[in-house]
Order: C-alpha cells, then sequence, then structure tokens
C-alpha cells in the first residue's frame, strides 16, 4: 500500500461564506489516479457538497480546469503521480470570479471570444468548397492553433489579464488569428482592427505564461505576435 | 498608434544593438596610445561618427526606455486622464533629456 495523499481543498460559497477556506483530506491512491479522480473521489465519499465541472473526461471538453500545485491543469489529464508529491493543493483557476469552490464563472472570458467573432464568415466570390492546402504555410500553422478547447488555463495563467481585465487574453487571441490567417475569411480587416488595440493584442508581453500551461501545447504567444506584425502590416497598406 | 510605436520600438532596439556594438568597440578599441589620457580622448569623442553614434545611442535609448515605462504603465488599469498626463509627462522628460544630452555632446567638443 503506498502513503496516502494529503489534499488540500479551496472552498468557498459566495453565498453563505464571509471569506474561502482550504479543506483538508486524506486518500488512498490508486493506479493512473487523476487529479479529476481525486476531487470526484472526495466528492462520493469524504464531502458530497464539493462542487466542482467536469464532463468529457479525456481532455477534449476544456470543463475540468483547476488550478493544482500553483499550476493550470486540466483535472482529468494531470496524473497524480506526474505531481511527484502526495501533497496536492487544489483551487479553482486565478483571474475567474468564483461561482463555487471549485467552479468558476466563465462569461468573462467568453465575453472576449465574442468580441473577435470567433466564426468563419466566409468572402461572398468564393465558391465552396475551397480548399487551403495542407502542405502550405498557412495551414500548417493555423491547424496548430485550432485545437484549443477554451478551457481557460492560458487566461488565469496570464499576468496581463491579472492586471487588466479589459485585456482580451491568449484564447480570444489566438482564436482571432486563426480566422484572420484565413484567406478565404470575409472580415480580416475588421477583426484585426478588434484586435489592435491598447487592451487587444498591445497588452501582451510575451511572457509566454499561456503557452507554458496550455493543455493542447498551442503556442498563443506566437499567434499573438503575428497578429501584432499584421497590425504593422496594415498601417503600411500590405495587409488588405 | 501602437502599431507604429511598437514597430518603432523594434526598429530602436536593432538599432541600440548595432550602435551599443559600435560604441564599444570604438571605446575599447580605438585608443591612441596607452596609457590613456584626458587630451587622447576629448579628441576621440570630438571625431564626426562618435557624436554621430552617441546622439543615435541617446535618443533611440531614450525612445526604447520611455516607451518601454510607458508600456508597463499601460498594463495598469487607468483612465483616459491619466494615460494622456503621464504620455505627456514621459515625452517632456524624453525631449528634455534628448535636448540636454544633445548640448552637453556639442558643448564638450567645443568647450576643451
Amino acid at each position: 500500500m503506498s502513503d496516502p495523499l494529503y489534499v488540500k481543498v479551496f472552498r468557498f460559497n459566495p453565498e453563505s461564506d464571509v471569506a474561502p477556506k482550504f479543506d483538508n483530506f486524506e486518500m488512498p491512491v490508486f493506479n493512473n489516479m487523476a487529479i479529476l479522480d481525486v476531487v470526484m473521489h472526495i466528492q462520493n465519499y469524504l464531502d458530497r457538497s464539493l462542487s466542482f465541472r467536469f464532463s468529457c473526461r479525456i481532455g477534449m471538453c476544456g470543463s475540468c480546469a483547476m488550478y493544482v500545485n500553483g499550476r493550470a491543469r486540466l483535472a482529468c489529464r494531470t496524473q497524480v503521480s506526474a505531481l511527484k508529491t502526495q501533497n496536492i493543493t487544489i483551487m479553482p483557476l486565478p483571474n475567474f470570479p468564483i461561482i463555487r469552490d471549485l467552479v468558476v464563472d466563465m462569461e468573462p472570458f467568453f465575453e472576449k471570444w465574442k468580441e473577435i467573432k470567433p466564426y468563419y464568415l466566409p468572402k461572398k466570390e468564393i465558391n465552396e468548397p475551397v480548399t487551403v492546402r495542407p502542405d502550405s504555410n498557412e495551414r500548417e500553422f493555423i491547424d496548430d492553433m485550432l485545437d484549443c478547447i477554451s478551457c481557460g488555463c492560458c487566461y488565469s495563467a496570464c499576468s496581463m489579464v491579472a492586471t487588466n481585465k479589459e485585456y482580451l487574453g491568449p484564447a480570444a487571441l489566438n482564436r482571432a488569428y486563426t480566422l484572420i490567417a484565413d484567406k478565404r475569411d470575409a472580415i480580416r480587416v475588421e477583426r484585426l482592427k478588434v484586435v489592435d488595440r491598447s487592451y487587444g493584442v498591445w497588452r501582451c508581453h510575451t511572457q509566454f505564461n499561456c503557452t507554458e500551461v496550455c493543455p493542447k501545447n498551442i503556442v498563443s504567444t506566437r499567434s499573438i505576435q503575428n497578429l501584432k506584425r499584421r497590425c504593422v502590416l496594415r498601417k503600411f497598406g500590405i495587409f488588405k | 498608434m501602437h502599431a507604429w510605436t511598437w514597430f518603432l520600438q523594434r526598429i530602436s532596439a536593432v538599432i541600440l544593438l548595432i550602435a551599443l556594438g559600435l560604441h564599444i568597440g570604438f571605446l575599447h578599441f580605438s585608443n591612441a596610445g596607452e596609457p590613456l589620457n584626458y587630451s587622447d580622448i576629448m579628441a576621440r569623442l570630438k571625431t564626426p561618427v562618435l557624436i554621430s553614434l552617441d546622439i543615435l545611442l541617446l535618443i533611440f535609448g531614450l525612445y526604447h526606455a520611455l516607451y518601454g515605462l510607458y508600456s508597463i504603465f499601460l498594463d495598469f488599469d487607468s483612465g483616459k486622464k491619466e494615460r494622456v498626463v503621464v504620455l505627456g509627462f514621459l515625452v517632456v522628460v524624453g525631449l528634455g533629456f534628448a535636448g540636454f544630452g544633445i548640448f552637453s555632446l556639442f558643448y564638450i567638443t567645443r568647450s576643451f
């Protein structure tokens, strides 16, 4: 029998609690145990009132992002053994309002998404189906950046979001870039105008915090730097 | 505006790297003789190339530093009024230091 896990979980109900607190739990470790198994074990056997969000359990939906041992991670994709410690601290994602315990309000995050119009609008003169060749530079870069599951890890890790709530954040900017880089898109320039403002791309200081924590290995910093270049090109009249 | 200022920040970084390299190169490898004496240093400082290089360093160094400071200021929630005041202050500081630096360079070269 291996050593037990000592888990410290953030607890807060804004409707009834005056201040947040931490609850401590001790539990056995199972083979291939993920952080999601840890919180489910707590809810099933130790404290049924613990609130957290999850859905797919396979790293596709982005619902179960939490702040585990000082880093934003997907609970379903983080193995306990990978943490290399028996002491685990689980908190809600930073930079989000707390609804209850580990559940955060994603509304501010998705408000930023709405601003960049995160959907593809085809040009009128294009006859579908239109292909962007798989071996083109354009396609190769966009493809990597399309894996975003909007879990909010990057948003929670971004120190610019922490200091300025108006900043669009890495996820929305990355999404904007995938559309702006797509030559078939009809409103590329309009999108670029939305991100070309003080609290758009220009607040990113390339600290790579978003890239560091992204569970899908998306390099949002690169997308943002590419957006900055396109903003400059637009000023020179080259980007149309 | 941000696109231009950011672009100029990148240009100034490249110019600073080159100008600093040349500046350090001049200071360390173009000595008239050893040991260094005051008149040799003044003679070197009076050369048009070195004066031009120092003016370049001064202007782009000031721009790079002050724009960096303004950029840090923008990271924090601030109103339009505060932004205008801080920008105005930094422009005045930048112009003041640039003027003082250029004046000093020409004053030194003419006086000694």
